[in-house]
This record gives C-alpha cells, structure tokens and sequence, in this order.
C-alpha cells in the first residue's frame, strides 16, 4: 500500500516547485510595494516641513504648504464617512435581518453591488449634475456625497457580511429573553459586529481618501484656505493630482508630500482602529 | 384535564390536578414549510415541577420547546396549530405579545450565548427591558440570580469583565442566570449540560433542582440519567408524537408502552 519512492520523490519535487512560485509571486508582489513605499518616503519626507502644515497651497513660483488641502480632505473625508455610515449600517442591517429572500431585497442587494464596482468618475459626473449644476457652483458639500456614494456600498456590505455570520443562537437568546428584535440587532448584533463594521468602514475609509476623479467634479480645488463647505474646496488627491503634473519644482515636491501624508494617515486609521476593536473584545 | 381529546397515548399514568398545569399543549401540528414535525401533541406542563422530554434526534424534542414560547415565528416558513393554554391564555393566537410572553417564559440554549458585554450586563439585559431598576436594586437583583445559577460565588469579583471570558460551563450558568433574572415563570431548557464537561453539567443540574420549587420547568435531554434524576414528569416523544407520558419514577420502572420501553432500556435510539 506505501506509495513507492520514487513517487514520494516526486510529490517532493512537485511541492518545492509549488512553494517556490509561490514565494517568488510573494516576493514579487512586496517589491512592488517596498518600492512604492520607498519613493514615497524617499521623495515625500524631503517636502515635509512645517511650512505644509501652517501654510495653504501656493501661487505659481511662491512658497506654500498644503494646510488647506488637509483641512479640507479632513473635512470631506468626515463628512462622507458620517453619510456612508448612516447609509451603510442600515441598508446593511436592513438586508441581513430584514430583507432575507425577498424579491426587493435582491434587488437592493444587486445594485449595491453594481455600485460597489462603479467607476468613480462616473459618481463624480452623477453628483455633478444633481448637486453642482443645479446649484450653481463647485462645493464641499458635493465633494462629500460624492465620496460617501463611493463608501457607502463598501459599508452596506461589509455589514450585511458580519450581520449574516453572527450565530443564530445568540439572535435567539437575545430574542429568548423577550427582547424586541430592533433591541435585539441594537444591542447585541451590532455590538458583536463592530469589528466587522469598522473593517468595513476602514476599507471605505482608504478607499475615498485617494479618490480624486468625483471630487475633480464636485468639490473642485480652493487655492485659500476655507471652511466653508457650500464653497469649493481644498482637498489633498486633487491637489496633489495639479501639483505632480506641473511644471515647478516646488509643487511637485509638495505633492510627494501630500501623498505621503495621505498614505500615512490610512495606515494610522487602520492601526487605530485595530487597537479600539481589539479593546473592545476584551472588555 | 378530561374535556380534552383522546392523546395517542396511555394517560392512566398522568395525574395532574388540572390547577397545576401551567402549560397545557393541546392537539399541536407543527409544520417547517410542507413538512410536519409534531403531529397532535397533546401534553400538560405541571407547574412548579420539572418536564423532561425524551426521545430519538428529530423526534420533535426541541421543535415542541420552541413553540412553548413561539421562537418560531422568526422564521417565516414555520407554523404551529392546535391551542397552547398559558394561564388560561391561546399563546399560539394572533396579536399575542410575543416579547411580553418571551419575558414570561425564559429559555437556555444548547450551546452557551453570552452576549458581547460585562458580566454584570449580560443579567441586567432583560431586566432592563421591563424594569428600571436604580443601581442598588440592579446590582441585588444581578447577585441574586447569579446565586440561584450557583455562579455567584466564582464571578462576584470580576462582574465587569466581559462574559466572553468565562468557560463554556460558567457560560451557560451566566445564561441560566440571565433568564431568571427576568423573573419569568416557564425556563424552557433545551439540552442544556450536552455541550458541557460532566463537571459542570452536573453543578446545572443542581441548580435546576434548586430552581424546580419556584418555576415551571422543561427541559429537552438526551442524557436518560439526567431526566430520571431531574423531572417529576417524562414524555417520550417518536416521530413527531408524544408515544407516553407520565410521573417519571413510574415511567423509567414501568412504561406502558414497547416503544418507551425499549428507548429507556437503550434497545433503540
């Protein structure tokens, strides 16, 4: 019944070329990274000075910072993730604990994920007709509703995901104890989900945070410095998508910097995060 | 007791006054979808006492627990017919406030489910519901039922840390705990100890005796050990039918039917 040896021989030599394709793809997929990383660091931190933090962008040829991109990502970027949330976890909760088979409910289920998979310029251009045009201007505002639109799918998702793998008998034990069910999905389901929800809202997070197509239609860009959101606004990708294309020096180094302080800022969130959904399952 | 149908079953063993039936099942069809899974099921749960319900795997053991306080109705395919009288009450009837008779007839699962939070708030949970208690009475009202699960003594100093942290045995008295708390009048217990080492099974067990004064109690086992040691009354369930039921000293020395006979003797099942 052994197998021979010579075929022993064989599964071994089988596996090591396996295994060695496998670390070379590996490999090759990290190097991608390490260098994406590395120029970043490499070009970024020589452009970062306390001048990009108290400064805002410059004219042509003058010196400047990016202080007024980064309030202004801060600011969109908070918004949408206040709207996508919002959306978000109901539509989710909606479709895990209420929909079920139902015909409506695949059919929300089916264009979440057609909007899942939606090119952003297309957002961008759709917000442009509702809220720009019709309006009158470029505004903060749209740039907002155009990145939650992006995230708010992720998030519905994402929960209905979660919602769906939390056991069936601590929903029964919850509604065992003469709980209402909305109690029920408040209390206990969304409380043993937030790690899931809070993935899902991370992965939203970092993917509008270098969204620059839909807020190229939306909120624009804004040279100065401003808070108001019904105005047009600020924001690092567009920024940096100007400044990386331009013929000075100095915007150029400024966008590296931009870029490195948005991809340092996903990394910190998603540390964060990590950290608090660690936390919480302990306590 | 005798205005109701004939059962299937030989009801010369059963002698509950019918003042002390809490629960009465009366000609109970169960369906999931197409399919019927308890077929005429007529049974009386003695108040104050302890039920045992026996029988094969899917024989309609915890189908018949799960229609005493309808956790059915959250699935959309299953039904139940058939009248179960609760104090005088159809609870099987529309309009029936189903998380007010949940509150009155508490459950424990097969499997522990501690909630995601504190010790101390997985028992406050269902009171919370229902009472506002201040924090004295809450933290009295917690340590008592925590003592009547018998869990008092080993947690009493760790009530802030998460319920998720105990083993799997404490676990499952923290959701005995939880549902007296409440303060209900039924605990329904569905194979309670089969997930537990003996060790612990054997402290629920206690503490299902120390609670059988105060409540109406049914309980779903595999273990023929555990419901001769527990239950006043047994039924024996096959096939969706409730075969025989009876006082359980008389039932495990003298069933009256072949079936039961040969299921208690280990012949089959």
């Amino acid at each position: 019944m052994a197998a021979s040896a010579s075929r022993i021989a064989a599964r071994r030599v089988a596996n090591g070329v396996f295994v060695f394709f496998c670390c070379l793809f590996t490999a090759l997929a990290l190097l991608a990274l390490a260098a994406i990383l590395w120029s970043l660091l490499r070009q970024g931190l020589g452009g970062l000075d306390l001048a990009v933090f108290t400064k805002s962008t410059p004219a042509p040829g003058s010196s400047g910072g990016l202080a007024n991109a980064i309030v202004g990502s801060i600011m969109l970027g908070l918004l949408a993730m206040a709207i996508a949330l919002l959306i978000g976890v109901m539509a989710g909760t909606w479709l895990a604990e209420y929909a079920g088979a139902s015909r409506y409910g695949s059919v929300v289920r089916f264009l979440n994920d057609v909007l899942l998979s939606a090119p952003s310029i297309l957002i961008g251009l759709f917000v442009y007709e509702l809220l720009v045009e019709p309006f009158g201007g470029f505004s903060g505002f749209a740039g907002a509703v155009a990145l939650a639109l992006i995230a708010a799918p992720v998030i519905t998702r994402t929960t209905e995901d979660v919602l769906r793998i939390q056991p069936t008998t601590l929903r029964e034990s919850a509604v065992a104890l003469g709980t209402p069910f909305w109690s029920v999905i408040r209390q206990v389901l969304w409380r043993s989900a937030t790690g899931g929800i809070l993935t899902g809202a991370l992965l939203a997070f970092a993917r509008i945070s270098g969204e620059t197509a839909p807020l190229l239609f939306t909120a624009l860009n804004n040279q100065f410095f401003s808070l108001d959101m019904s105005k047009p606004m600020a924001n690092l990708p567009v920024v940096i998508f100007q400044f990386a294309l331009s013929a000075y020096d100095d915007w150029r180094r400024l966008a590296w910097a931009g870029a490195l302080i948005v991809a340092a800022s996903v990394l910190a969130v998603t540390i964060i995060a990590r950290v608090l959904s660690r936390e919480q399952k302990r306590s | 007791m005798n205005d109701r149908g004939a059962g299937a079953f030989d009801t010369s063993l059963t002698a509950i006054e019918p003042d002390k039936v809490k629960l009465d099942v009366q000609n109970l069809d169960f369906f999931y979808g197409p399919n019927q899974a308890l077929k005429n099921v007529t049974i009386p749960f003695a108040d104050k006492a302890v039920t045992a319900l026996i029988g094969p795997s899917g024989c309609g053991k915890s189908t018949l627990l799960r229609a005493l306080n309808r956790m059915y109705a959250l699935y959309p395919g299953q039904r139940a017919t058939g009248r179960i009288m609760f104090d005088g009450e159809d609870i099987l009837r529309a309009g029936v406030n189903l998380p007010m008779l949940r509150a009155r007839i508490g459950m424990v699962f097969q499997k522990p489910t501690p909630f995601p939070m504190s010790i101390h708030d997985n028992v406050a949970f269902g009171v919370r519901l229902y009472e506002n208690l201040s924090k004295a009475d809450m933290a009295a009202r917690v340590e008592e039922a925590l003592r009547r699960a018998a869990l008092w003594e080993e947690v009493k100093d760790q009530l802030a840390s998460s319920g998720l942290g105990l083993s799997g045995g404490q676990q499952q008295r923290l959701c005995v705990a939880r549902c007296i708390a409440v303060r209900p009048e039924v605990l329904l217990l569905d194979e309670p100890t089969s997930a537990l080492d003996p060790i612990s099974s054997a402290r629920l067990e206690e503490t299902v005796t120390q609670l059988k004064a105060d409540y109406t109690i049914v309980i779903v086992t595999h273990n023929l050990g555990q419901a001769a040691r527990l239950s006043n009354f047994t039924g024996f369930m096959y096939l969706g039918e409730l075969v025989e039921f009876g006082e359980t000293a008389a039932m495990f020395t003298k069933p009256a039917t072949q079936r039961a006979s040969d299921y208690i003797t280990g012949r089959f099942g």
